[in-house]
């Protein structure tokens, strides 16, 4: 269902590029037949539908490959961020009930039980059972930062990826001809963009190499020698690229828009990329992963004010939103939305009775563009990812010597937002201790900034946590 | 100069590292040094040390530790 598009596409130009990866290319004949391929060895392995399966791939042809050959043989995908610890990975292998995990290049890491392992070299030539795949079937788990103190999956349906990437492809006119750059990794929700929207329009999609993420000047000139005609990305890297990438001496004539979501951008940024890009359509798309993008802004260059940020706009891809009067809450409901965080092997839906999502975003809404004004709770946005900070708490007093903890959000230039920790110890317990558990159990972008050792933890009078002085000590 | 980078660097950029630990030759990136951190190293290093840092040579190879930094900025006319 979600692959409609994308097979018909195979049906009308077989021998179209596709996928680029550096010197790979591969057509929309060949993607899908290595898909089948996979299909056909997961169905073998007796996998049913719905049922989840683990990616433990980089971006790029094989992982897009494998994806692809998730959703043909009925199941579902779980992308692993390679670079969590194992501790997180072999965590959410578990808690998504997991039935095969996908990877490449020799057995199945340690960590892992053999018998889930698939590699993609193995599969070998055959054509999966066709299945009856309805709208509501589960396409893919994102795991995000949970509140409960574990990572937390988000189950998104066939039908909302398809809504959202039916909008998109409409919004931005993707034709065959256009060729997309894509640097979001698959378990981010931005990579929906990329697989569905432009591989159902007939248009290429080109990797950016990873390397390029830390040279802007050669991401610019690799844009250009690629006539690359659109891009999906996030604020920091259009940042990057603004100041350090060399675009006055670059020709992105081809380059037709570049779209930008998941952390605010600075407007002052976002003014330079706009007069150094003239003829480049700019994009603001806003959305948790749980409502994938439900609200978004053509950039109006007239209206950019260097003091002012910039609207999250308007309601993206038949989404409803409005705003709780009494809290500011941003409520959203429509075909974009995830069906539920994946708990147990089942889906716990998230929303009312009449089907609102309370994104926990407090927002406004001026003159008929919806403004974001930060988090109602805890959560935080630490280098483009959710971060919950009860999470760390939770592995932090799971640590023996960890008499309690309380983790806050310091805001950073780099990062937007990094944690920082205020923990109480036993005697024979130290920071660096802890320090070195955390770097074993936690992603870099949700180790602690700072630390702090209290004799106590200030509460308030009804004994809850006074985040507010943990602050003050954290600061000072 | 290599002292002033790496106060720098472990005051602003990377928190969870030991700076004391911390080698000249070691690799930077793989101690959490992102794209929107190195952008501020370099605004930093060419206000401080008074150069203009190329961006055609914002690279990995001259980034990616504070031995490499040091001679990029050396090399780029920081006397």
């Amino acid at each position: 269902m979600l692959l409609t598009p994308f097979l018909h596409q195979c049906q009308q130009q077989p021998d179209a590029l596709a996928l680029q990866e550096q010197d790979r290319q591969i057509s929309y004949r060949q993607l899908l037949q290595r898909a089948q391929f996979i299909a056909a060895a997961l169905q073998a392995k007796g996998i049913q539908s719905g049922q989840p399966v683990a990616i433990h791939l980089d971006r790029g042809i094989d992982a897009a490959s494998a994806l692809f050959g998730v959703l043909l043989s009925g199941a579902c995908y779980v992308p692993l961020d390679l670079k969590n610890p194992v501790a997180r990975l072999s965590f959410i292998v578990a808690d998504a009930r997991v039935r095969v995990v996908i990877g490449s290049g020799g057995g199945a890491p340690a960590w892992l039980d053999d018998s889930l392992w698939l590699d993609i070299a193995s599969c070998s030539e055959a054509i999966p059972a066709p299945v009856e795949i309805s709208a509501e079937s589960l396409a893919a788990i994102l795991y995000t930062s949970g509140s409960t103190g574990q990572p937390r999956g988000v189950a998104l349906s066939h039908r909302a990826i398809s809504a959202f990437a039916l909008w998109a492809a409409d919004l931005l006119a993707l034709t065959p001809a256009d060729r997309i750059a894509s640097s979001a990794p698959f378990f981010f929700d931005l990579s929906t963009f990329d697989l569905y929207a432009v591989l159902g329009t007939g248009a290429s999609l080109h990797f950016v190499p990873s390397g390029l993420t830390m040279a802007p000047a050669r991401l610019s000139a690799w844009l250009s020698e690629q006539a690359i005609s659109g891009w999906y990305t996030v604020p920091s890297l259009l940042a990057f690229l603004t100041y350090k990438g060399n675009l006055a001496q670059t020709r992105l004539a081809a380059l037709r828009f570049l779209i930008f979501a998941g952390e605010v951008f600075p407007t002052p940024a976002l003014i330079d990329l706009a007069a150094s890009l003239p003829q480049t359509a700019l994009y603001n798309f806003f959305g948790p992963t749980e409502t994938n993008v439900c609200c978004y802004w053509p950039v109006m260059r007239e209206r950019l004010i260097a003091e002012q940020t910039i609207p999250i706009g308007l309601p993206a891809a038949g989404c409803e939103l409005q705003i709780d009067a009494e809290s500011g809450e941003l409520w959203v409901r429509g075909p974009t939305l995830a069906s539920g965080y994946w708990s147990d092997g089942r889906v716990q839906p998230f929303f009312n009775a009449d089907g609102w999502y309370a994104t926990g975003d407090r927002a406004s809404l001026e003159q008929g563009e919806f403004r974001f004004h930060g988090r109602l709770g805890r959560m935080l946005k630490c280098s483009g990812y959710r971060v919950e900070p009860a999470e760390i708490e939770a592995v932090v007093n799971t640590i023996p010597g960890v008499k309690g903890c309380a983790v806050i959000g310091m805001d950073d230039p780099t990062a937007g937002q990094r944690p920082a920790l205020a923990v109480v110890l036993e005697p024979d317990m130290t920071i660096g201790e802890i320090r070195k558990t955390l770097s074993r159990q936690l992603p870099a972008y949700m180790q602690p900034s700072r630390y702090l050792d209290l004799e106590d933890l200030p509460r308030l009078a009804n004994g809850k946590l006074d985040y507010n002085q943990i602050r003050v000590l954290l600061e000072s | 100069m290599k002292e002033k980078l790496k106060n720098f660097i472990f005051a602003e950029l990377i928190y969870h590292e030991d700076p004391a630990a911390f080698g000249d030759d070691d690799n930077l990136l793989d101690a959490g040094l992102d794209s929107m951190g190195i952008m501020r190293l370099i605004m930093f290093a060419e206000k401080e040390f008074d150069v203009t840092l190329p961006d055609t040579e914002i690279e990995p190879d001259n980034v990616g530790s504070l031995n490499s930094l040091e001679n990029w900025i050396r090399r780029s006319g920081h006397a």
